[in-house]
């Protein structure tokens, strides 16, 4: 099958998403991921320190373990399409970082989108597939923080391949 | 639509996503640092045109009142949460969809990435619980309020409300602004493929 043998062009790829986004927004809503990984993380949390998690205002304040909500299903979907395509057209292997840099990298950079994404009850995917579109004003101004973050983080990137 | 349904659905349009976005190697970090570093726009110009198409799609369907928009206060916390997020991705080499997507293919930097974007989520929880802001759902007015850093609610459907015209109206004008940004990327790089 073409689609598996050759590299699709992105603006092909994200229009048709778009378009499937919009039947999403008038379904259940615009398309996010950083709500399904909060719930997620509430109920591995959950699993781990059972009844203990109650005493963390957060996780019922704010977000109340619940295995039947439907953002967490987007990840684990992108998560299956994901491995579809790469097993279909033969891409599909381990890889490892190599060097330590790395390492610190992807660590310090994941414990930043985590608590980013909280901190501003919005991720990447619903300020510019979501909130902007919706001309919400939270979305120029999460749009105004991550080029600001991203120029940042590409300086230290940067300095890092340099020094690497 | 029932609880089940809604994640079946989610789960069927995450499906396409995660094979579309694999086939086509779409990356939201690459969009931002590739443009910033490398001056290369590959994804930026599929970020912007996704943008314009959604923001034609949500107005027109919030002029008629259709739809599910967010609804949530926003203030200060979403610039400080986007800056560490965008920080974040770009050491980390990808973002919320990349994470998945990149995991799905075998690779474990993103599976490490994805682990500790949890644990940065739980460590939040907890600093949430000792100072309470951003406010929680059921704290948000909507309105502006300058001690707790909220700039209140607003959004498509509320300009609609307030001025009168259509959504659509201002859809239109934002996704001609995204389009302004397209054409000079294209420019950009016409210019560029002319002189090497």
């Amino acid at each position: 099958m073409e689609l598996f043998r050759k590299t699709l062009d992105p603006v092909i790829a994200l229009s048709a998403i778009a378009v499937l986004d919009i039947f999403l927004f008038l379904i259940v809503g615009a398309w996010t991921v950083g709500g399904g990984e909060t719930m997620m993380t509430g109920l591995i949390a959950q699993f781990f320190l059972g009844d203990t998690i109650d005493r963390i205002p957060f996780w019922h304040e704010v977000f109340k373990p619940d295995a039947g909500y439907w953002k967490i299903y987007i990840s684990l979907g992108m998560l299956f399409g994901a491995i579809v395509g790469a097993v279909a057209s033969k891409e599909f292997f381990w890889r490892f970082p190599k060097r330590l840099s790395e390492w610190v990298m992807i660590t310090v950079g994941g414990l930043l989108m985590g608590i980013g994404i909280r901190l501003a009850f919005v991720c990447n995917v619903s300020t510019f597939f979501g909130l902007t579109p919706e001309l919400n004003l939270g979305g120029y101004l999460a749009i105004s923080g991550i080029l600001a973050g991203a120029w940042f983080g590409s300086l230290i990137y940067k300095r890092v391949l340099e020094g690497g | 639509m029932s609880a089940l349904a809604e994640c079946l659905v989610a789960f069927v349009f995450g499906s396409v996503v995660g094979l579309l976005v694999q086939r086509s190697r779409f990356c939201n970090t690459a969009a931002l640092r590739d443009a910033m570093l490398f001056k290369t726009f590959r994804n930026t110009k599929a970020l912007l045109v996704a943008m314009m198409i959604l923001t034609i799609g949500f107005t027109a369907f919030i002029s008629i009142g259709a739809g599910n928009p967010m609804r949530f206060d926003v203030g200060v916390n979403q610039i400080l949460g986007l800056f560490l997020f965008g920080t974040g991705m770009v050491l980390a080499g990808a973002c919320t969809v990349s994470t998945w997507v990149k995991a799905g293919e075998g690779n474990f930097g993103a599976i490490w990435a994805l682990i500790f974007t949890f644990v940065g989520m739980f460590l939040f929880s907890l600093i949430w619980s000792y100072i309470y802001w951003p406010p929680a759902p059921s704290a948000m007015t909507g309105e502006l309020s300058v001690e707790r850093l909220q700039f209140g609610f607003s959004n498509a459907e509320t300009l609609q409300e307030k001025t009168g015209i259509p959504a659509i109206f201002f859809g239109i004008i934002q996704a001609a602004v995204l389009y302004g940004l397209y054409r000079a990327i294209k420019r950009r790089e016409a210019a560029s493929a002319a002189t090497s």
